[in-house]
């Protein structure tokens, strides 16, 4: 799982950093004359605070998922046994593969229609002729402020009478929505990065500009474009309030965190906490595998939707 | 692809009169009519029909009658309302600023990193992918009385202490929860935002006798500005937008119902399409409102930004 994370597998990838980043590297072994032991200590020390900050939570997750017994999970020791995987079979007997499909399923399908029609959107932004260019983007980010909850009243109302509720394009196609504003901003500032002058290029050797921009552009923004995939894919899986409201009990269709949110024991107030925290851990781990992997595409696509705006 | 294989057939008479297939003006209409028709359909119209039904009262689902600005009235003099509001904007203030303080400290040890660079940029991305909902479950089960792990971790607080079940302190523990999945998230924007100040303005400054304090009053804040202005923006409308932890964590109880969660409430619990959707649309007004104010502050500075 460290494996693609090492320093070592980092240290080639550098290139596409601002060449801010070597030079920070130089400039610690240039003062490192100034560096004292202590100011090593104390960096090391602040470093190991940000692990155990994004870490230990996770930890006492795992640790609490693997305990048996209420004796065991009403203890507040971490350490306290005994340890098994009773929790993960329960888990497993309430259907909980169904509530991982269905995620996978809306996520899926939102990420492929949000992508290819924010490419679309992204490339007339970034490189079209198109009028009013600064009030599209301005539209674009109004949209991205909408908060979802003041859709939900009319969409509810609409759903039921369509017949949409409990079914898979009652979910993405509202996901679809509050995705897109945030994949077209990433994919402009993906697509103004490809030098005009392959486009131009294509143009002169007789291309239409929709083959210039499927066979030219779009290869060379792939790492942009699948950066975006990710960060949608992501936002999918996450989303509780829609998929609460739209798709509350019904196991067909159910995801995964409403299928967490809603767990409960012999009581409807009750949380059963050992097969809450073996669910939780089931939907995180394929989620933090898959960030590891792409990390690098991930923060590139953040940045750029983010800190570019 | 639909389009890859009917346009080039539809528009073959004025491609002699310009170049082949689509020109791209009409390319640019025809790219971005899908996103527009999407958040058309799936976006304003639902505000627009919010308005419309909250004008109508109801019993239950069924529409009762034309209600004028009575569901709004309704809003304006229910308490629940006005909690909600403080609820909101609490929340959103306290979590903002935590996190800002936070991911600045984790941005700046992160630049001054000497090793595990790479190492640190993935683990700081593991809150962020954790599902709120799951971050919520976690940290209910952690502040819960049984197990009671955080009442056994903290010196001076009683083991019977119930967070979740106190206001204020429910509120203090939806408001940690969201700090610890989003001061990474913000650390992450700040970093990148750090990584593009050049070393040289430090060494200058170093070189002019400034103290670490001073380089950063003087040199990183000031570059920083813009990176930290959009950062806020997204930041303060997602924190308003809140219901994933309130919702998981205390359900609304003791002071923390958010707007969010309080439109909800009208939707499925107790169903009054009217006056939950009077709720939807103020809720839609504030935190837009919210937003434009940032942007139009946001617009200034940066294009201050960009003439120093």
């Amino acid at each position: 799982m460290s494996e693609p994370v090492t320093p070592t597998a980092e240290a080639p990838q550098r290139d596409d950093q601002p060449s801010t980043s070597p030079g920070n590297g130089g400039s610690a072994g240039a003062v490192s004359g100034a560096d004292s032991t202590g100011s090593r200590i104390a960096k090391t020390v602040m470093l190991l605070i940000i692990f155990v900050w994004c870490l230990f939570p996770f930890v006492w997750l795992i640790s609490t998922s693997l305990k048996q017994g209420n004796e065991a999970l009403g203890d507040p020791n971490m350490f306290q046994g005994p340890f098994g995987i009773d929790n993960y079979r329960i888990v497993f007997g309430e259907g909980f593969l169904y509530n991982l499909r269905n995620t996978l399923v809306v996520a899926t399908f939102t990420t492929i229609i949000c992508v290819l029609i924010g490419a679309f959107a992204g490339y007339a932004l970034a490189r079209l002729p198109l009028k009013r260019k600064a009030l599209w983007l301005s539209g674009v980010l109004a949209a991205s402020l909408f908060p979802p909850v003041a859709l939900i009243p009319a969409l509810y109302e609409v759903w039921r009478a369509l017949g949409l509720l409990n079914t898979y394009p009652g979910l993405y196609i509202p996901y679809v929505s509050f995705t897109l504003p945030l994949t077209i901003f990433i994919l402009v500032t993906f697509f103004s990065s490809i030098p005009p002058e392959l486009a131009e290029a294509a143009k002169v050797d007789g291309a239409t500009p929709f083959q210039t921009f499927f066979r030219v552009v779009l290869p060379l923004a792939a790492p942009g474009v699948f950066a975006a995939a990710i960060i949608v894919f992501i936002f999918a899986t996450n989303e509780f309030l829609i998929a609460s409201t739209f798709a509350p009990r019904d196991l067909s269709v159910q995801t995964a965190t409403t299928a967490v949110a809603f767990f409960t024991g012999a009581t409807e107030f009750e949380r059963p906490i050992g097969t809450i925290t073996a669910a939780c851990v089931v939907i995180s781990v394929p989620l933090i595998i898959m960030t590891l992997i792409f990390q690098r595409r991930i923060v590139a696509g953040l940045t750029a939707g983010g800190v570019k705006g | 692809m639909a389009v890859e294989t009917e346009t080039p057939v539809t528009e073959r008479q004025p491609e002699e009169s310009q170049h082949k297939g689509m020109s791209e003006r009409q390319l640019a209409r025809v790219f971005v009519a899908p996103s527009v028709i999407t958040m058309v359909v799936v976006a304003a119209f639902p505000i627009i029909f919010a308005i419309f039904l909250s004008l109508y009262a109801y019993q239950g689902r069924q529409q009762t009658g034309f209600a004028g600005l009575g569901n709004y009235i309704e809003a304006f003099t229910d308490p629940r309302f006005w909690d909600s509001v403080i609820a909101t904007f609490v929340f959103t203030v306290a979590s903002v600023t935590f996190e800002f303080l936070i991911g600045m400290g984790f941005a700046l040890i992160m630049n001054r990193a000497f090793f595990g660079r790479g190492v640190i940029r993935a683990t700081i991305l593991i809150p962020w992918v954790i599902p709120t909902v799951i971050s919520a479950q976690m940290w209910f089960n952690m502040f819960n009385i049984t197990p009671g792990f955080v009442n056994s971790v903290l010196p001076f607080v009683p083991a019977d202490f119930n967070w979740l079940g106190t206001e204020n302190w429910a509120m203090f523990a939806i408001v940690f929860a969201d700090v610890w999945k989003t001061a990474p998230f913000v650390a992450l924007l700040l970093l990148a935002g750090l990584q593009t100040i050049p070393e040289d303005l430090y060494e200058a400054a170093r070189v002019d006798g400034a103290s670490a304090i001073q380089r950063f009053r003087s040199v990183t804040l000031p570059l920083l500005k813009p990176a930290i202005l959009v950062a806020l923006l997204f930041r303060t409308v997602d924190a308003l937008r809140i219901y994933d932890l309130p919702a998981v964590m205390t359900g609304g109880a003791f002071g923390t119902e958010t707007l969010s969660v309080l439109v909800q409430q009208f939707i499925v619990q107790t169903p009054d399409p009217g006056l939950g959707s009077a709720f939807s649309t103020l809720t839609f007004i504030v935190v837009l409102g919210v937003g434009i104010v940032f942007v139009s502050l946001l617009g200034r500075d940066l294009v201050i930004g960009e003439e120093e």
